[in-house]
Parts: structure tokens; sequence; C-alpha cells
């Protein structure tokens, strides 16, 4: 085994050997998974069932509600004819029981204000359900007081949708948007490469420092060039990275495919009900949006494409930004010395994280594509474009070729900082030092 | 047989000369000493030996040839800063290094044994570093310096940071690599060992060699002709008798009618000369030549070296002066 290659072998064994590195790889997806659980499980917490007392002295409802076979209310109504107040609701005994009080005013049909009073906040979902449960039922009051036919009414009622789509678009994909979907996705990605960045990168400057540190540095290269081990500490690390993609790219895959049927299932749903009469425009709206995040997810990303270019824009990334770090890590002589120097690296880092937030729903706009080209920002930017879509395979040739150039420049500027910066100990170089020392021959 | 030769090696750092046209050569199967005040040069030139850095001219030579990268593999060094992988096992470390130096990975596990089994510290293999005392790890430090087999062993303050008992075991070792043939190239503060195990020696300062050769010459070069004479008789009988051919460093008396006197031979005198000079006035029971140590030739090297750069530094201001 050539030298470059035992220097990596350890890098890697090193840290994969870790306990640490186990319990955080599989910690990570276990973690987001209980989280999502968790977020399902408190919304369903505040889903207890609601007694609703429904005061209608004019008796516009009369006392009915419809509810449907399938049907599982998040609430059930009673009705009174009494006029109950406000007061009375809180105070008096006899409505303890009832946790959500509305009274229909005489004037409703006209004001179209219906107010209630709850005894503990309700969630979302609930108040939805009660809300459209009673504008139906006065709905329905009103069409046959106006003598108009309810279906009639129904079908005049509907509000307009306002799609718009970009020329050259399908028209069939009205109302439904996946480039903006796989934008998103992108962005995720680019998120996840800019952690990857700051902590693998973080990585190869601490293991540079160490090796400084712990003095074992000069007994090192004296049998390894000091090039090759700085490079081989660069892939070492690099691997442990997408090693650890591995591990979650396959649990994602797994998961994606246990909770594929879900969706169908949903689809099933929603088709069974088209087919039957009321259908509430806002359900039916949900049920769109997720169809449409369904197709995007499932058909109109390039999963392969986008998760190659993931792996290779990380690599790239991380060339770029692993030798710029083992330039900070070989020029401090303390943990302490490379936060103050680490920061001409942290800035255009998180800058470019933060614009990457800005592009989403625009990944044409011109930030985003000299941010696709220039190589400090492609390996976050580019990866939205991709997801989206939108950008072409010379586009990402180009950047990708200017990235390479860009990490084979810093990487040999790296090499020489770090010849000289690893044998000089007790005290932290200045930039301006470093600047030198990227001159010598 | 010559074993390393460096010719006219220059180091220039930003704003100082490490190294100023620096020329020595070793032979096979000796101890070089590698002598110099601190901040004199011998780091910079230890580590363009071990081709960890480059110079800016001269060349090096091994075993008559231009030394190229893979002759690192024949070269072990012991650097003066050192240190281990702390949360390496030892067993792994010791490979690595091994490895590192060329070795397959059946030739390391045996000579890995081999070390172990003869320091009888197998028990450590698994242990990390980090759980072995000072003591422990430098045993562990100077196994992979030595495990695969250099012909040139560079060691760099060895001495330094190792306890007694361990000084003691490291400087064995030494003595039998070089018996081995193991060529030994020692810089060291240490004078008393350099006596002890050096063959010859090469003293750096500010840069250049200044005394170079082997121990037994340079003790011949830095010999001030200054013998200790034990005598009976009268010290002011015997001082009277010296006149002006020579000189009475020091003198002692030993009990009622013995003293030593050590007296330093001016212009042309011999030691024939002297005896015959004080035969006549005091009877003479024991006569050595003072032999500086290699204390004092350091010391003196230096200082003499120190003022005439001062000399000269002071000639040129005032040659510009006029």
């Amino acid at each position: 085994m050539s030298k470059i290659g035992l220097v990596i072998g350890r890098e890697y064994t090193s840290r994969v050997k870790k306990k640490s590195f186990l319990i955080l790889t599989l910690l990570v997806p276990v973690l987001m998974a209980g989280m999502g659980f968790l977020a399902v499980w408190l919304g369903m917490e505040n889903d207890k069932h609601q007694k609703v007392l429904v005061s209608d002295p004019r008796n516009l409802c009369d006392a009915k509600i419809y509810i449907g076979q399938d049907e599982n209310p998040p609430a059930t109504f009673y009705f009174t004819q009494e006029m109950v107040y406000r007061e009375d609701f809180e105070t008096m005994e006899k409505y303890k029981d009832y946790d959500v009080f509305i009274a229909l005013d005489p004037d409703v049909i006209t004001n179209k204000t219906i107010n209630g009073l709850v005894r503990e906040k309700i969630s979302s979902n609930t108040e939805r359900y009660i809300a459209k449960k009673l504008e139906m039922r006065l709905e329905e009051y009103f069409a046959i007081d106006e003598g108009i036919p309810l279906d009639k009414y129904r079908k005049i009622k509907q509000s307009y949708k306002f799609n718009t789509s970009l020329v050259g678009d399908d028209p069939e994909d009205l109302g439904c948007n996946p480039a903006e979907i796989g934008q998103g996705v992108g962005l995720g990605f680019s998120v996840m490469i800019y952690i990857f960045l700051m902590v693998y990168g973080g990585m190869v400057m601490r293991g540079v420092m160490e090796e400084k540190q712990g003095r074992v540095v000069e007994v090192i290269v004296s049998s390894v060039r000091p090039f090759d081990l700085m490079f081989g500490k660069i892939i070492g690390i690099g691997l442990v990275g997408l090693t650890q993609f591995l591990i979650w790219f396959g649990v994602v895959f797994i998961l994606m495919i246990v909770v594929q049927p879900m969706f169908i299932d949903q689809m099933a749903v929603s088709q069974m009900d088209l087919g039957t009469q009321m259908i509430p425009e806002d359900v039916a709206a949900q049920m769109a949006e997720m169809n449409c995040i369904y197709a995007a997810l499932y058909d109109y990303i390039n999963w392969p494409m986008l998760l190659i270019m993931f792996v290779i824009y990380f690599v790239g990334g991380y060339l770029l930004y692993g030798s710029l770090f083992a330039i900070v890590g070989a020029a401090a002589d303390s943990e302490a010395d490379t936060q103050q120097l680490v920061i001409p690296i942290m800035i255009p880092l998180t800058f470019v994280y933060i614009l990457s937030f800005s592009m989403i729903g625009d990944p044409e706009s011109s930030t985003a594509i000299w941010g696709s080209y220039v190589p400090l920002s492609s390996p976050i930017i580019m990866l939205q474009r991709i997801g989206s879509g939108t950008v072409l395979i010379w586009e990402v040739i180009i950047s990708l070729v200017i990235l390479a150039g860009t990490f084979i420049f810093t990487t040999y500027l790296a090499g020489k900082v770090y010849r000289v910066g690893i044998l000089m100990y007790g005290k932290k170089a200045t930039w301006k030092e470093i600047f030198k020392w990227m001159k010598h021959k | 047989m010559e074993m390393l030769r460096v010719e006219h090696i220059v180091k220039q750092y930003a704003g100082h000369r490490a190294l100023d046209d620096i020329s020595i050569t070793t032979q096979k199967g000796e101890i070089f000493g590698l002598l110099g005040p601190n901040g004199a040069g011998k780091t910079s030139l230890i580590r363009i030996i071990n081709q960890i850095t480059g110079p800016d001219s001269g060349k090096v030579f091994l075993e008559g040839r231009e030394i190229e990268r893979s002759d690192i593999e024949y070269i072990g060094y012991l650097p003066e800063e050192r240190g281990l992988y702390k949360k390496m096992k030892v067993r792994d470390q010791v490979m690595y290094f091994a490895r590192l130096k060329g070795l397959s990975k059946s030739d390391a596990k045996r000579k890995l044994d081999e070390w172990f089994e003869k320091f009888e510290i197998t028990s450590w293999y698994d242990k990390k570093v980090e759980e072995l005392s000072k003591g422990m790890a430098q045993k562990i430090q100077f196994i992979i310096t030595v495990l695969h087999q250099p012909k040139l062993l560079i060691l760099d303050e060895p001495f330094s940071g190792f306890d007694p008992i361990n000084t003691e075991l490291i400087k064995k070792e030494i003595l039998e690599m070089k018996k081995n043939g193991t060529s030994i190239m020692l810089s060291t503060h240490n004078m008393n060992s350099v006596e002890e195990i050096c063959d010859s020696i090469a003293l750096i300062d500010n840069a250049k060699v200044i005394v170079n050769g082997s121990l037994k010459d340079v003790k011949k070069q830095f010999r001030s002709h200054t013998y200790a004479v034990q005598f009976r008789g009268m010290m002011f009988g015997f001082a009277n008798a010296l006149f002006a051919d020579f000189s009475l460093v020091h003198s002692e008396q030993i009990d009622d009618d013995t003293a030593v006197a050590h007296v330093k031979l001016l212009k042309e005198n011999s030691l024939n000369d002297l005896l015959r000079t004080v035969m006549p006035v005091v009877e003479i029971e024991s006569v050595n030549e003072i032999i500086p140590s290699m204390h004092d030739i350091f010391i003196q090297a230096v200082t003499d070296n120190e003022k005439s750069r001062r000399d000269l530094f002071l000639n040129e201001k005032g040659g510009s002066n006029e």
C-alpha cells in the first residue's frame, strides 16, 4: 500500500471505529424520525373531542348538522334555543360540560360573523371543522330562505382559483409547481452540504492541529511527504463523511419506500370522496397539494441525478473548504488560535448559506446563476438549481470545472502552508505570514 | 567508509540564514555528535537530511550517492519535538509508523514482537498511548524510530525528557546498534554523553560549522598545553624556577610537603623542557596533561566564535565610517 493510502486508512479507521461515529450516524435518523413522530403526536394531543354548545334562538339550524357516514368528527354539536350569554357560559353550572360555546346572533346571516368561546385552546383542525359545519348548515338555511337550490348556490359561491405557469411549461401542471418543491429539496441538500462542510472541515482543522500540538507530526513527516500527509488526512476524513451519507441515504431510501403506500392510500381516499357529493374546498386543496408533493417527490425530481450531484458537490466543496481549514490548522498553535484564523473562511461560507434561502422560488435569478458558478458558493447553491430541474447540463459541467480548478489550487497552496506551518511550534501565524509561506519555493 | 556527506548546504529563512555553507561527513558505524547552542541550525540541518525541508543550495549524499526520496526508509529519526497519537493503541501505532517506513505488514508485525519482547512490554499492545506513563511512551517512541532497522539513525536530543533508567537503556541500545553497523548522528547538549559515546563531532554555531573532526582530533586541537605536575618540595622554589618560559595557572597544596601545580607551556617549550627546568628544585611524583572536556571545548569554541564575529562587525562598522 502506498504511504498516502496508509495515511487515508489511519484517518478513516480511527474515526469510523469510534463509538461516537456509530452513535451519531445511527442517532441522527432516529432523532429526525423521533421529532417527526413527536410533532404528529403533539398535534394529536390537541385534538381532544369537543362538545360544542350552539345557542340558536331563531332556530336557524333546526338543531341539525350534517355528518358524513365515514366521518370521525372531532366535535359534537348541541343546540339550545335559549338565549345564552357569554357570562352564563362562563359561570353557570349547567354549561360546565361544554368545551365550546357559539352564539348565533339573529343577524348572523347578514354580518357573516360567528363568535365562539372556548374553555381551552383548541386545535386549528377542530376549529376549521366547527366553522365549516356551521357554515354549510347556515348556507342551506340562507339558500332556502332566498329560494335558491342549494347546489346552484354552492356552484355560484365557489371562488376562483388563480394559477400562473411559466412560458413553455406544461399547462397541465396548473396549480402544482413541482419545480419549486424540487428546489426546496435541493435547498435541503444545500443545508446538508453546509453543515457537512463545517463539520468535516472542522475535523480536518482539528486533526492537523492535534498532530501539531501532540508533536507527532515531525515523526510522521520524516516518513511521509507533508503534502501526502495533508492530502491523505483530507481524503480519509472525507471518506468518513461519505460513509455517513451512505448510511443515511440507505435509511431514507427505506423510509421512502415505507412511506410511499401511505401516499397512495391518501390518493385513493381523495378519489373516493370526490365521487360522493361534498368535499370542502380546503380539504380538496390540501389533497391536491399532497398529490403535488407526491408527484414532485416521486416523479418530477431526478433523484439519481440529484444524489450523484450532491455527492460530487460535497466532495468538491469539501476539498476546497477542507484545504482551507487545513491551512488554519497548520498555522494555529492552539484551539483558541483557530477561532480567529477561521473567520475569513466562515464568513463566505455562512454568507452563501444565508443567501441560498433567499433564492427559493427563483432558481434562475442572477444571484443564483452567479452563485452556482463561484466556487466558494457553488457546492451550496447549484443543488437548488439541480433540484428545481431548471439547470442545463453544460452549466453544471462549467461549475464543476471551476470548482475542481479552484480546489486543486487551494490544495496546492494549503500544501505549501502546511509544510511550513506544522513545524512552527509555539506561536500562531498571522494571515500575512501565511501568505508569505504560500510564496515559499 | 562514508555514510553521510553534506555539502555546502545553505538554508535561508525570512530574515535570517539558518545554515551557511555547511559541509560535514560521517562514517559508517560511527556515532557522530552534532553539537551547538540553541538556534545554531542543528534542527534545520537534520530536517534537510530527513528531507522534511529542502536546502536552498547544497547537496546531501547517502553512502556516496545523492539522497533520494526513497532513502527516507533507511533513516530513523527521533526528533526533539516528538509525540505519539494519544488515542491510538500502541500496537496500531507502531505498525502504522513501521509501514510508513516501508515495512510490509508481516515484517512490521515480526519486528514489533521482537522489540516488545526485548523490552518486556508485550502487555502494552492494546493500551492507548494516553494510558501510558511518560517513560513508557518514550520506549515506544524509541522503538518506532529504530524498528525498520535504519542504516542511519538521527537522534535529536535523545536523552531530554528520558528518565535516567531509560537514558541508560537507550544508550545501551545505541551502542549495540553501532556494533551492528548502524551509523548514528546524535544532536545533544549533554556533553557527558558526547564524551562517552561519540566518535567524532561537528560544532555548529550561528549557521556555520566551527569545529569538526574526530573526538580525539578535536581534543588535540583544543589542548591548552597545560600539565598537572605533582611534586614533593617547596612551591615557592617551583614557581621561581618556571621563570618566563612557563606560566603557573593554578596551584594546590596536598599535604605539608606535596603540591600539585598546573603549568602552561609558553613559546616553543615542550614537556621535556618543563621537566628539565623543575627537576633540580623539586622531586616529581607524577605528570598528566590536562585535556579539555567537551564541555570546555564547547564553551570556548562558541565564545571565541562570538568574539571574532563581534570584532569583525566592529571592524566593518569602523571601516565604513572612515
